[in-house]
């Protein structure tokens, strides 16, 4: 298994809070945590992204126990974050942005091949290059904060709901991209409130409510759960 | 209305005077723009390297430009353990103006207590070398002072541009746990920044001891025109100080020459309270 969260315990400040939490993803696979606004989603994904320290419980990438591993030390191990809003650095260009991607020894001394391969997937991105981050749209900070992920030669990339905020035509753009990335071979975990495209690309899903998994499986499984239609699709 | 010759000479030493502006400005613009502290202490620690540069230069007879190879790591050093000190107590942008402003005192009283209250004046025989081009004296000191800001500002900010730990610490200054997300090791990062805004204090002390008359609360003389010259070159902008520092320093010299020396400390201000009405998101 490449990722494997085991009883965790998340709390911090005014977010929501996450409880005993246990989840999986092996590589190769998309993995959705699906549940609504407030439910711990973002917490849980800071939390394996390094941003946020648990409480209790286990964190273990490729056998690595991450809860000793300092934040900046969680990219080193393969793990890169797509991040709620996009956090773009938007006073630097769109190409220093993806440079902070390849910053670590390992993926810096494939710079030029990673960014051909971003400019290649987002081919606006490669005429705005010079431009600062802040200065695009959404759909194509977007695509910043993804090609600033790849950059990094992640194993898992976590997406923190990369739908928010997009214009219904680029959503269906963005998950077509998520397939994307787990062809080319990284293993992604995505966090969602968009339920029917979260899971009509996941390989499995959690369901997440006030911070506490109460639904695994299948997605064709938990789309025929009484309980998954009537909060999540209104039927 | 002055004559166009005494205008130039007044604009030729403005734009000087205004170098050692951009020099202190320099590193505190640094520390300020991108580790948000705000270090008070920068001017006193540039006059403990002025009276180290005077002690060693009266006392042991070591030029400055021999000393400065003593005096600017020994800064870095000082400005590593100041780090420390806000990484132990955790200090925010508003505490650390309060701490740095003990730290700016303590220094003051420990001066003082060295070299006394007593006026200090290193003498050289090249302080008052000049270069005489056409109707105007161009001082060399001052010219050199340029030079080496010129060479720092320029150098630093390249370093911010280009490199993967310039950029690092841009980005850190916008978002410090994105950054780490990506393996930036910010604490690393901010002491390296926090030694080189103490050693350009070391640069610039070199300087103050071969162009001005040292006393302990001349630590003070500078803070406020330093200061709006640091806002004015937008935090963290190497080259925006150093052309703040001869924008502020020329239009000084203009004015005392126009109006009166006693319009020159309005100046700074003047400007900077311009630039903000018409650009409030300025710095």
């Amino acid at each position: 298994m490449l990722l494997e969260v085991r009883n965790l315990h998340v709390g911090y400040g005014d977010a929501p809070a996450v409880w005993d939490v246990s989840i999986e993803v092996d590589a190769g696979e998309i993995v959705s945590v699906i549940g609504p606004n407030g439910a711990g989603k973002t917490t849980l994904i800071n939390a394996i992204a390094g941003m946020l320290r648990s409480r209790q419980g286990q964190l273990r990438f490729d056998g690595v126990d991450m809860t000793r591993v300092r934040p900046h030390g969680f990219c080193e191990q393969g793990i890169a974050l797509v991040p709620e809003g996009r956090r773009l650095f938007t006073k630097m260009t769109v190409e220093e942005n993806l440079e902070l991607g390849c910053y670590l020894p390992r993926p810096r001394a494939a710079r030029a091949e990673s960014l051909e391969r971003v400019y290649d997937l987002f081919p606006i991105l490669r005429q705005k290059r010079a431009q600062p981050a802040g200065e695009l749209s959404g759909g194509q900070q977007q695509m910043v904060a993804i090609g600033r992920a790849l950059m990094a030669q992640p194993r898992i990339v976590l997406f923190d709901e990369p739908s928010l905020g997009l214009a219904p035509t680029i959503v269906d753009d963005m998950f077509d991209i998520i397939v994307r990335v787990r062809d080319g071979g990284a293993a992604v975990l995505l966090v969602e409130q968009n339920v029917i495209k979260a899971l009509s690309v996941a390989d499995r899903a959690y369901v997440l409510e006030q911070g506490r998994i109460v639904a695994t499986g299948l997605p064709d499984e938990l789309l025929k759960q009484p309980h998954i239609r009537e909060a999540y699709l209104g039927v | 209305m002055p004559s166009a010759t005494l205008l130039g000479q007044a604009l030729i030493s403005g734009v000087l005077a205004g170098g050692m502006y951009g020099l202190l400005a320099l590193g505190l613009s640094l520390s300020w723009g991108l580790l948000r502290l705000v270090n008070l202490s920068h001017f006193a620690l540039a006059f403990l390297a002025a009276y180290l540069t005077y002690e060693l230069g009266t006392t042991y007879h070591v030029a400055p430009w021999w000393s400065v190879l003593i005096i600017v790591p020994s800064m870095f050093a000082i400005g590593l353990a100041q780090h420390w000190v806000f990484v132990r107590f955790k200090v925010n942008e508003l505490g650390s103006l309060l701490i740095t402003f003990s730290f700016a005192v303590i220094l003051e009283v420990g001066i003082q207590l060295y070299w006394t209250a007593d006026y200090r004046r290193f003498e050289t025989h090249y302080a008052t070398w000049s270069i005489k081009a056409g109707p105007f004296y161009i001082p060399v000191l001052e010219l050199i002072l340029c030079l080496v800001a010129g060479v720092l500002a320029w150098g630093t900010w390249l370093w911010l541009r280009k490199t993967y730990v310039g950029k690092a610490l841009r980005a850190s200054a916008e978002d410090a746990d994105i950054a780490a997300a990506y393996g930036v090791d910010h604490r690393k990062l901010a002491y390296l920044l926090s030694g080189i805004g103490a050693a350009y204090a070391g640069v610039a002390g070199t300087f103050i001891a071969l162009i001005a008359t040292l006393a302990p609360a001349q630590i003070w003389a500078w803070l406020g025109v330093v200061f709006a010259v640091v806002i004015i070159g937008r935090l963290g902008n190497p080259l925006g100080a150093l052309a703040a520092g001869m924008l502020i320093g020329a239009s000084e010299s203009i004015a005392m020459a126009v109006f009166s020396p006693a319009w020159a400390p309005v100046v700074s201000f003047s400007v900077l309270i311009a630039i903000l009405l018409w650009d409030p998101e300025w710095s």
